[in-house]
């Protein structure tokens, strides 16, 4: 036991040096981007916007709105969509995943449908989703909600039903019921793998509802980007797309934290 | 006649299993007699027929052939008196120490203060106190095992049934689990019945050792061990009876 304490405080020294090491390198990598990004801006035949115009861009669109929103009020337009689709996504999706997962029946009636269903990229709906709905907000928020049922059904579907089966022989001795084999053992040994479908699903909405707005809307990162498109503005549609991707990073992150908050066991691992 | 109860009686108990269209005996024609309190170890060698007898007992898997008795009575799948430790241990990760002890008691559906209570009890007794929350994944193998004991223990059964449970630790660490289990069995008197198949842990241990024949399993010889506990694996006692049962042990293959 001992002996055990005096490795770890050796191996925390280690652990320690290491971890400044991995807190350096994004950044370092940022740094390369971003001179990447000077040299290939600095040709004039280029025509790629530079990363001073960018940043002009951005100071722009604070004084001036586009369509009575700011950068922030169009981020949120998009994110709002998100949340709500992802609402939807989770409760269904999980719940869904559940029941074909543990019932063989619902899997049997279920099972093929959804596989086919899921075979249809949530863009191909655009068109009926219109015809049906119209250009509003409704039926944008029902594509991301297509977009992001999918990962989650799968991934809780597979967490279910490929439960150890020592814990439910633990369930058999105990003599516990079929329901408390669902809530006390298979969900909670699935929680990983429904958790990887939430992480899915958040990415995959995400990057649904701004195709969606490309298609037609009037607020929305995915509106700047076809405004810049359209108006020559390609400093705007790259501003579009860095903030795309940082709101992408802060909700990975957002989960990530979820993540640790309900499976506190997955991080406690000594190794 | 014996003045002790017969807890436990296995009666030609057979099992087989279909592997490539073809018939493979586990266990044939396997009889045994568990007394009330007893310490009973079943050594066989290689790995077929032991867990399989477990897994029958327990009520996991149905028995082709044959009757499993318990007080007299037949007994049909899984029962609340039969407790069960496993190999893999198979502690629920996402549970703290506390929970997995407690599981048994909470699916019973008794008061969480009053589970609370005895689980506490039993964390206690296995020596994991102060290890109440913390997860599986940041216990040592034999810190584990202990747990799995307790969870076992906690949901009071009268028979304990423990399937080579230390053979996945090292040797010092099995060495003090063995001391454990016979410290707590006697603590917490209970019909044990304890597959391995190591020689002198099964001496160590038993009142009576079942010894099996390699695949398929049928029991070979029975005999009593009756050395004072705790037990010397040097004394001269129990080093002619392992030169006896060693003799007489099939070689697995």
């Amino acid at each position: 036991m001992k002996k055990e304490k005096l490795f770890l405080s050796e191996y925390e020294h280690k652990e320690l040096f290491r971890k400044r090491i991995y807190r350096f390198l994004p950044v370092l990598s940022i740094l390369l981007l971003l001179c990447l990004w000077l040299l290939a801006s600095s040709n004039p035949m280029s025509r790629f916007p530079s990363p001073a115009g960018v940043w002009e861009r951005y100071l722009k669109i604070l004084e001036k709105p586009i369509k009575d929103l700011g950068l922030l009020g169009h981020i949120w337009a998009s994110l709002k969509r998100v949340f709500i689709a992802l609402a939807f996504a989770w409760t269904l999706g999980i719940s869904f995943g559940i029941l074909i997962g543990w019932n063989k029946k619902a899997n049997a009636i279920f099972g093929p449908i959804f596989t086919a269903f899921r075979a249809v990229p949530p863009l191909a709906w655009v068109p009926l989703v219109t015809m049906w709905f119209g250009i509003g907000e409704f039926p944008k928020v029902l594509i991301v909600f297509v977009g992001a049922l999918m990962p989650v059904v799968v991934n809780t579907q597979a967490g279910i039903s490929n439960v150890q089966r020592e814990y439910l022989d633990i369930g058999t001795i105990f003599h516990a019921n079929g329901r408390q084999m669902l809530f006390e053992i298979a969900i909670p040994s699935a929680l990983d793998a429904i958790f990887a479908g939430i992480r899915n699903s958040t990415s995959a909405g995400w990057m649904v509802v701004l195709a969606a707005e490309m298609l037609g809307g009037k607020s929305g990162v995915g509106f700047l980007i076809v405004r810049g498109m359209d108006s020559g503005d390609y400093e705007l549609c790259l501003l579009s797309m860095i903030c795309i991707g940082v709101v992408g990073y802060l909700l990975a992150i957002v989960i990530q934290l979820l993540e640790r908050i309900i499976c506190p066991w997955t991080t406690k691992k000594s190794n | 006649m014996d003045n002790e109860k017969i807890k436990l009686r296995l009666e030609h108990i057979s099992q087989s299993y279909i592997v490539n269209d073809q018939i493979f005996d586990a266990a044939v024609d396997v009889s045994m007699e568990v007394r009330d309190s007893e310490f009973l170890v079943i050594l066989g060698p290689g790995r077929c027929g032991k867990t399989i007898l477990l897994n029958m007992i327990a009520g996991l898997e149905k028995p082709a052939d044959g009757k499993i008795r318990l007080d007299g009575e037949d007994i049909q799948g899984s029962d609340e008196r039969i407790g069960m430790v496993f190999q893999k241990r198979a502690l629920m990760p996402w549970k703290t120490v506390m929970e997995n002890v407690e599981f048994g008691l909470k699916i019973k559906r008794m008061a969480k203060a009053e589970r609370r209570k005895i689980a506490r009890k039993y964390i206690d007794l296995v020596g994991l106190q102060g290890f109440e929350k913390s997860y599986p994944d940041e216990l040592s193998g034999g810190m584990k095992q202990r747990v799995s004991i307790a969870r076992a223990y906690a949901n009071n059964p009268e028979i304990l049934l423990m399937d080579e449970p230390f053979g996945a630790l090292d040797a010092q660490t099995r060495y003090a689990m063995e001391e454990e289990v016979q410290r707590i069995w006697q603590t917490e008197k209970r019909t044990v019945i304890f597959v391995t198949n190591n020689i002198e842990e099964a001496i160590y241990l038993a009142d009576k050792i079942v010894l099996l024949t390699s695949c398929p399993a049928h029991v070979k010889a029975v005999y009593d061990v009756d050395l004072p506990r705790p037990r010397n694996t040097i004394d001269p006692k129990f080093l002619q009876i392992r030169k006896k049962i060693s003799e007489n042990t099939d070689l697995a293959l």
